[in-house]
């Protein structure tokens, strides 16, 4: 069996005179085994592709290492007696091109990849005998057999060009001087792991604000995380029991609040929790506080009180989708435990919360992510204040929030993307730890 | 109250913990409630400023409402209205449309390249969004979408065009249909696109009515890409960079009670579209389709 | 006109990647591989569901492929359906190579066990709908949708969801929708085992019935050994992937070429003893406990012509074929641990020198209707009804 399966090493071996030629003329294999139309097209696309890399793709590639060394110049013209401007290169389009061009060049080697396999594959069909599709059956194919390339064409498309290519383009400026440090805004250089070096050094400034941002992103989370996740818990056991009345009203009220778009939400919250907000206006009219709480001014304050408006924005999520999970657990549990005379608080402990647990650890990873990247709360909230003096990262700022201030605001693009990388570094790692010590992935049968 | 209590054989002590338990939930219903009701009120206020020295306004009107949906010169809010409507009503055509249509791939083909997509959806998700944002900026930038009306086409591609990796909730649905529908319809001499359009989606109504809400929804609420992305093209902007400018500080004394009228205008269909849907979305987590 | 042939058909489930490190692992240990999948066959290539599996059938004819579960039978009606890939050999329906043309332009109809009716469309829409995927004219389509709803007596519930109908018109609109556009090959899995005894019962001679108006070839399977009997016209025996007879209901019954088959057909089971097969004056004899019966002309025949030695044997004899008697001699003793009444006869679950069968004894030979739990009983076979089987091979002797 293993001599006549499809590789591209067999192709070459094995293949016919039509097949090999596609080594080189790609499409070849088809033209010459009954594919006219698809032989072409690869063909146009082989052509295109030698086009691109002799218009633009070997330079760019060529300016890659370099980033491009012109800076921008002013010369001073005699005859018009003004200074004019020389074209300099611009070191972050030549990036973006670099990487453009070596997603091109990777997904041309696959093309050839898969158009070898294809010419020996139709090869094979007539030495055997059998029938060669036609346009018209792959086609029709492509609505049956084959729906998920059609289906998965256009959002793959659209994902490699919106989300892979730039990931790997910031992942790559973490290696350059690109920052408005030093003026290197417009040309700029590798520059190697300095700035991961930079970022992890806890005696620089720079690593000192990682280092706090870092610890504080983590307590946020697991804060934010947990807390939402037992507290909403427990409002839908409340709202759940049997001797609660007007079950549907209470929901009612609490999921009203989700029905409110959330950037609508923090920004009130923004303005009620001001020195002269409707809170503080509220506790003094009542003669509760003479002086307005500082909210947002003091750290310790500013980060309670988010952790605990994320309280208020979560509860409601977790209720609604705890709901149904909780119904769902076999009742005989909770009658065996009442037998042995367990109370409610052990009976949650015991039998509730285990059982979410392993239930719902997906679910609780990715609020754990989502908490991580949770740009939205702490943007609109405290906007990362309160700010030393000095520094670029608030008090309350998340690595995402830094991640947005140091690239939009202080065009910092270097330092943003090494941050961009460490967020995703120590997600993976939490992600990777709790799933694997998840009881659903190393028990799967454990309730069932 | 009292009698309706005795009626019940509640012990004294399981009757106090009831009623402590309603008080409770009083107490937080009014926590979560408040907020809500205070906006509410702000929007109907006649005085001005965001900040005052009472709790309830003084006066009522309804002239913030009328600002809002009348003045064209400062801040364009009828404009902001359009633009947003139209970029929610395509990029919710299309991404609707990405996602049911990767969800069902994986459902249900099985293809050498399905359990990488799924892997790379994973570590993708693990990056955090913004770091892809002035990436994006650039690659549009190139594309020539950044200047002028070619915005909102920026917008729309942008909303859209990562939408495929959001497909976890709609697979999770897909999966729960049963295998043999499929074998039965496939027999009956359907093509798998026949399948999917003429089985799974019917089948399939509230998950596909969550992602067409979602989608929809997604271009009301996102201010900070809007925000990159228009920067100072005033006629391009959308309601969420409009309610987020209201609040800075040049505008804040004159709009923030328009705010709060804008803030109500646009959670009331948003929290109308989201109650109607609660149910598909508690659905959908626990997936209901039966043979 | 439909006669189908499969040419050694096989189906390997290729084993994924974490399989085979998960059997790595296990060895490395020196645990002992535990095959959760019954006992599969398991070669390079991956598990083997279905081993060279070889049928020709006939058009009309009714087959039924019978096996405990995990056998393969559901595997090979889904290889002919198009549902599976087939790994290796041949379908041809008509003379035609099937192997890799898709399910829809087989001319085949299936009927599920879970009836997989369409949830969101009425009964009536469920039968159009494989019509209206062939562009069968309207007024064809709603002609033939009457025909099939007449014969199955579903027109009352047309209009109804599938959701609101009982189990047993579910099943008559799933088995509608199969014959609404009249397949050739008419594929059923298991359709009954979702109905309770009662409608089973009522279903399977529907199934007869359908079956003379219908112009179709029919495949079923089933775990069932009484559908198999009532139903097939031939039946397939599988048991993990292998086929181990195919013949007339009669044939498999009498006839059981191993002690498997033996084992699975008939209700309840053949009885097994230890014994010995001997040859007394030329004559083949089995030998159990004391008891010496020297078995029928034809049996005789078939053992002679292979030769047969005397040896340890497993001896099968059908409850229904024992026979109990009060006269001295080549008898074998037991005593009656428990007796059912089952009306007109009664079961005995005999001891017989620690070993439990079951004797099926009509009750006009009993007297007073029945025995007392702990009455001995003297016992013997008839011998035209015992079946000599080898120990070690579990092959039957008169076709090994």
């Amino acid at each position: 069996m293993k001599e006549d399966r499809i590789t591209v090493l067999n192709a070459l071996r094995n293949g016919d005179l039509f097949t090999r030629l596609s080594a080189v003329f790609m499409g070849a294999g088809m033209l010459g085994h009954r594919q006219i139309v698809k032989g072409v097209l690869v063909l146009l696309l082989e052509v295109a592709f030698f086009v691109f890399m002799a218009t633009s793709g070997l330079h760019n590639l060529g300016m890659l290492p370099s980033l491009g060394t012109e800076a921008q110049g002013e010369v001073w013209n005699e005859a018009k007696q003004i200074y004019e401007y020389t074209a300099g290169d611009n070191s972050q389009q030549i990036l973006l091109a670099g990487v453009v061009t070596c997603f091109v060049i990777v997904g041309f080697v696959a093309l050839w990849i898969l158009q070898m396999r294809h010419s020996y594959k139709l090869q094979k069909l007539i030495e055997d005998g059998k029938e060669v599709p036609t346009l018209r059956e792959d086609i029709k194919n492509l609505f049956n057999g084959n729906l998920h390339m059609t289906l998965m064409t256009l959002p793959c498309i659209g994902i490699l060009i919106f989300n892979v290519v730039p990931l790997v383009y910031m992942i790559s400026m973490a290696f350059t001087t690109y920052s408005k440090e030093g003026e290197h805004l417009i040309l700029f250089d590798w520059d190697g792991i300095n700035q991961f070096l930079r970022v992890l050094n806890m005696n620089g400034n720079i690593g000192r604000q990682f280092w706090h941002v870092l610890g504080w992103t983590i307590i946020w989370a697991v804060f934010a995380t947990f807390l939402n996740y037992i507290l909403g818990m427990v409002l839908a056991m409340v709202i759940n029991r049997k001797d609660t009345k007007g079950k549907a009203f209470w929901r009612f009220c609490f999921v009203l609040s989700i029905a409110v778009p959330q950037f609508v939400t923090l920004m009130i919250m923004n303005i009620m929790l001001q020195p002269s907000g409707a809170i503080n206006v509220l506790l003094m009219n009542a003669g509760l506080i003479t002086e307005p709480i500082p909210f947002w001014t003091n750290t310790m304050l500013a980060r309670i009180t988010i952790i605990v408006i994320n309280l208020w924005v979560g509860i409601p999520y977790t209720m609604l989708q705890v709901t149904g999970i909780l119904q769902n657990i076999p009742g005989e549990l909770y009658e065996a435990a009442r037998m042995d005379g367990a109370g409610p608080v052990k009976v949650f402990f015991k039998i509730t919360l285990p059982y979410m647990l392993f239930v719902t650890t997906p679910y609780l990873i990715a609020s754990f992510v989502g908490n991580i990247n949770n740009f939205n709360i702490i943007y609109l909230l405290s906007g990362g204040g309160p700010t030393m003096v000095g520094d670029t990262a608030g008090q309350t700022d998340l690595l995402v929030t830094w991640l947005y201030k140091l690239t939009i605001d202080q065009q910092y693009y270097n330092l943003g993307a090494v941050i961009g990388i460490m967020t995703f570094v120590i997600l993976t790692i939490v992600t990777l730890v709790t799933y694997r010590n998840s009881s659903s992935y190393k028990n799967e049968e454990a309730f069932m | 109250m009292e009698n309706q209590m005795a009626k019940n054989t509640m012990s004294p002590r399981r009757r106090i913990v009831n009623i402590l338990v309603h008080v409770l939930l009083g107490i937080l219903a009014i926590i979560w409630v408040l907020p809500i009701v205070w906006i509410v009120l702000t929007s109907f206020r006649a005085e001005p400023g965001a900040y005052t020295t009472t709790f309830l306004p003084q006066g009522y009107t309804l002239n913030n409402y009328i600002k809002l949906l009348t003045d064209r010169n400062v801040l364009n809010f009828p404009k902001m209205f359009t633009n947003t409507l139209i970029i929610s009503i395509i990029s919710c055509v299309i991404s609707t449309f990405f996602v049911l249509s990767v969800a069902y791939s994986l459902s249900r083909m099985r293809f050498k390249f399905r359990k990488p997509y799924m892997n790379m959806a994973m570590i993708l998700g693990l990056f955090p969004g913004f770091m892809t944002m002035i990436a994006q900026y650039f690659i549009l930038k190139s594309m020539g979408l950044t200047e002028g009306a070619s915005i909102r086409i920026g917008l729309i591609v942008v909303y859209c065009a990562c939408t495929g990796l959001g497909f976890q909730i709609s697979k999770g649905f897909f999966d729960t249909i049963p295998r043999s529908i499929d074998e039965a319809a496939i027999i009956d001499g359907a093509t798998q696109w026949q399948v999917f359009t003429r089985i799974t989606l019917p089948l399939s109504k509230p998950i596909v009515i969550y992602t067409v809400m979602t989608a929809f929804i997604a271009p009301w609420v996102d201010f900070i890409f809007a925000k990159v992305l228009c920067r100072a093209n005033a006629d391009q902007f959308t309601v969420a960079i409009g309610l987020w400018n209201m609040l800075q500080k040049e505008y804040i004394y004159q709009w923030y009670t328009c705010f709060a009228a804008g803030a109500v205008l646009i959670s009331i269909p948003i929290a109308i579209l989201f109650l109607y849907m609660q149910r598909f979305y508690v659905e959908g987590m626990s997936g209901a389709v039966k043979g | 006109m439909a006669t189908l042939s499969l040419r050694h058909i096989q189906k390997i489930y290729p084993m994924r990647d974490e399989d085979k490190k998960e059997r790595k692992k296990q060895k490395k240990k020196g645990e002992e591989t535990i095959e959760k999948t019954y006992s599969l066959k398991v070669t390079e290539e991956g598990v083997v569901a279905v081993d060279d599996f070889n049928l020709e059938i006939a058009d009309r004819e009714f087959i039924v492929i019978v096996g405990p579960s995990g056998c393969g039978k559901s595997t090979t009606m889904r290889m002919v359906a198009g549902l599976e890939d087939i790994t290796r050999g041949e379908l041809y329906i008509n003379g035609k190579l099937m192997n890799d043309v898709d399910p829809k332009d087989r001319d085949i109809a299936m009927v599920f066990q879970n009836y997989a009716l369409y949830p969101h469309m009425s009964v009536k829409q469920n039968l159009e709908f494989p019509l209206e995927l062939r562009k069968v004219p309207k007024d064809e389509m709603e002609q033939k949708v009457q025909w099939a709803a007449e014969i199955l007596g579903i027109t009352p519930y047309l209009h109804r969801k599938p959701k609101a109908l009982s189990g047993g018109q579910r099943q008559r609109v799933a088995i509608g929708r199969a014959i609404v556009r009249d397949p050739q090959v008419l594929l059923m899995d298991e359709p009954l085992s979702n109905l309770d005894a009662k409608l089973r019962n009522q279903m399977r001679a529907e199934i007869i019935k359908l079956r003379q108006r219908l112009n179709a070839t029919f495949i079923y399977v089933t775990h069932d050994q009484t559908e198999a009997m009532t139903l097939g016209d031939r039946i397939v025996i599988m048991r993990d992937g292998d086929v181990q007879q195919i013949g007339t209901p009669t044939e498999v019954f009498d006839h059981p070429v191993n002690l498997f088959v033996a084992g699975f057909i008939g209700m309840p089971q053949m009885n097994l003893f230890d014994g010995e097969l001997v040859l007394r004056d030329g004559k083949y004899a089995v030998r159990c406990d004391d008891a010496e019966i020297v078995l029928s002309e034809d049996k005789q025949k078939n053992l002679a012509d292979r030769n047969a030695q005397p040896q340890k044997v497993v001896i099968g004899v059908r409850p229904e074929h024992i026979t109990l008697d009060k006269v001295e001699g080549a008898m074998i003793e037991g005593v009656v641990d428990v007796s059912e009444m089952m009306g007109s006869s009664v079961h005995l679950h005999v001891n017989v020198g620690g070993k439990d069968c079951i004797i099926i004894a009509p009750r006009l030979d009993l007297e007073g209707g029945g025995l007392a739990d702990g009455s001995k009983v003297r016992f013997t076979f008839a011998p035209n009804a015992v079946h000599v089987f080898d120990p070690e091979t579990e092959k039957n002797l008169e076709f090994a």
